[in-house]
């Protein structure tokens, strides 16, 4: 159902007014990010590149890429082969419980942060393990592993069964099966939901600050800047994130063709 | 697991798992469950279970006695009740409006739009998805300021944006733009599952077109909305970043969140994050029976 004229132009309009909605907040961080004035009044008195200057001259910041790029890094790793581990279970296997696996595995993202930082920060600190680099990796892949999970889920949904079968019936073991079919099935799911996870662990702020033991991944640098000295600086590192961000997101997406869902292609 | 010929060894171990379903199974699921139920779940219990300890309010120790006395105070203190009460309200209402600002945009998108321009309204909004969220809050604290962009907007027609006063309507605007793409996702993945043969059966049979939206595309289309709400509503309820930034509100998390630090009461900080925690399971609960976790 197409609808009427009236309807499509409605529709249309209602389209462009949401897109506008979305994206005039972050033009309105662009142009902030040559303001002259440390004051984010409007209008605008004048243009300058100094923030650019003094955020790239940022010790600070360099160091919280390289953080926030090996949180991230780990985090995936981790996710990538506990979600594929769980899809395929979920997938292939008749079992007890196996409905509560979504339940489970979706719990994460779902909870409010604040709930799974605390949880883990309790449970890291009454076992006596420091707070580090590593239960920053695993804070966020605990939430990441939905992100691979449903990307491979998806595609293994969609691909049948007997391809497998096929391929050990002519004489593959289980190895094999794996490596040269489903495999290659799922590459382009994996990679997807690889990215994704990437990309929400390198925004994650709540359950970092949790387990967080002073490590400064980007968001929480942000988040010192605005709490301490809110500047155009804050500006010119969100543009710079902003376009980053979108490499992963934008490869993702193509990945999983035009359907992309929320948390991977399923069709 | 090699790509030329695998070892004799690892063909043997291949038969003899072949044989044997159940300890493929087990071999798959033991690392993914053994984080997410062991590590996970085990962390919430104890949580939990700290939920049911006090501070001793002289020496700030844990006191390690079970009682429900945190839950008591929670209860029957006004400020916590009131603070529980707007969290989950103003959850709602975000919910609300994003399903109302989404579904059209993701009607358009998957019923109306070529597949070209399908493909790059799906990249549109998913691109600023996770574009930084503490830069959007930010942006919003820059829109909304009394010096700010919306008030010069709004000054020739004598009209003023949300102040600082205005926390609430602040921060309703702020979590609806912040989880919009979360709910025009899953909708518009919805809405393009929908058979094409379906709503022209409808129209055949002499719906109008409304008919056809309220009686055949609504309720096809209701499990992608509860399904988008899901994050909507989880991600503005345990949010204390934005209250913190725009106005000076109180949520849950915001009381949650002063209450962890060193001079903080760690346990009753616990027994206040249990709120929601039961609140989104008991959402994740009927949520499923709606079929919505088949539409994320």
């Amino acid at each position: 159902m197409r609808g009427s004229t009236v309807t499509r132009i409605a529709l249309r309009l209602a389209t462009i007014g949401v897109l506008a909605f979305i994206y005039v907040p972050l033009a309105t961080i662009l142009i902030y990010a040559f303001s002259e004035a440390r004051a984010l009044a409007w209008p605008i008195a004048g243009f300058t590149l100094d923030w650019w200057g003094r955020a790239l001259a940022d010790p600070g910041f360099w160091a919280a890429m390289g953080t926030s790029l090996q949180a991230a890094a780990g985090a995936t790793a981790i996710a990538l082969v506990l979600g594929t581990l769980a899809a395929l279970a979920v997938q292939r296997y008749r079992f007890f419980g196996r409905e509560a696996i979504s339940f489970v595995v979706i719990l994460p993202i779902a909870l409010p942060g604040i709930v799974t930082g605390m949880a883990l920060n309790a449970t890291f600190t009454s076992l006596g393990f420091g707070l580090s680099m590593f239960t920053i990796i695993v804070g966020h892949a605990t939430f990441c592993v939905v992100l691979v999970y449903n990307n491979v889920i998806a595609r293994l949904r969609r691909s049948s069964r007997s391809i497998e079968e096929a391929s050990m019936d002519l004489g593959a073991d289980t190895w094999q099966t794996f490596r040269y079919v489903t495999f290659p099935v799922v590459r382009t799911a994996l990679l997807a939901g690889g990215l994704l996870a990437f990309a929400l662990s390198f925004d994650e702020v709540i359950v970092t600050t949790f387990t967080t033991g002073g490590q400064r991944t980007v968001p929480i640098y942000i988040l010192n800047l605005l709490q301490r000295d809110p500047s155009p600086v804050v500006n010119v590192v969100a543009v710079i994130v902003i376009a980053l961000s979108t490499v992963p997101v934008y490869i993702a997406t193509r990945l999983t063709g035009d359907s992309g869902s929320l948390t991977g292609g399923r069709t | 697991m090699t790509a030329t010929g695998p070892p004799a060894r690892g063909r043997r171990l291949a038969a003899w798992l072949y044989a044997r379903p159940r300890v493929q199974l087990g071999a798959l699921l033991s690392a993914p469950l053994g984080w997410l139920v062991v590590a996970y779940l085990g962390s919430l219990a104890i949580l939990f279970v700290n939920s049911f300890w006090q501070v001793d309010p002289f020496t700030r120790n844990i006191v390690y006695e079970p009682s429900l006395e945190n839950y008591g105070r929670l209860l029957g203190t006004e400020v916590f009740r009131n603070v529980t009460v707007r969290t989950l309200a103003i959850a709602a209402a975000v919910t609300i409006t994003d399903a109302l600002i989404a579904f059209p945009i993701a009607y358009y998108m998957a019923r109306v739009a070529s597949p070209r321009v399908r493909g790059w309204l799906v990249v549109a909004v998913l691109l600023p998805l996770w574009s930084s969220y503490l830069v959007k809050v930010f942006a919003w604290r820059i829109i909304l300021q009394d010096n700010g962009p919306l008030n010069a907007l709004l000054a020739p027609f004598g009209l003023q944006g949300p102040g600082v006063t205005d926390g609430e309507i602040r921060l309703w605007i702020t979590f609806s733009y912040l989880w919009l793409p979360y709910m025009i996702l899953p909708i518009f993945a919805g809405l393009e599952r929908i058979p094409g043969s379906l709503l022209e059966a409808s129209g055949d049979l002499g719906a109008r077109s409304w008919q056809t939206l309220r009686r055949v595309i609504l309720p096809l289309a209701f499990p992608a909305v509860v399904a988008g709400s899901i994050f909507t509503f989880s991600l503005t309820m345990g949010d204390y970043i934005a209250p913190n930034q725009l106005s000076s509100v109180q949520f849950i998390g915001n009381v949650v969140q002063a209450n962890v630090g060193i001079a903080g009461d760690l346990p009753f900080a616990a027994a206040f994050a249990t709120v929601p925690v039961f609140v989104m399971i008991v959402y994740l609960f009927v949520a499923r029976r709606l079929g919505a976790f088949e539409s994320l």
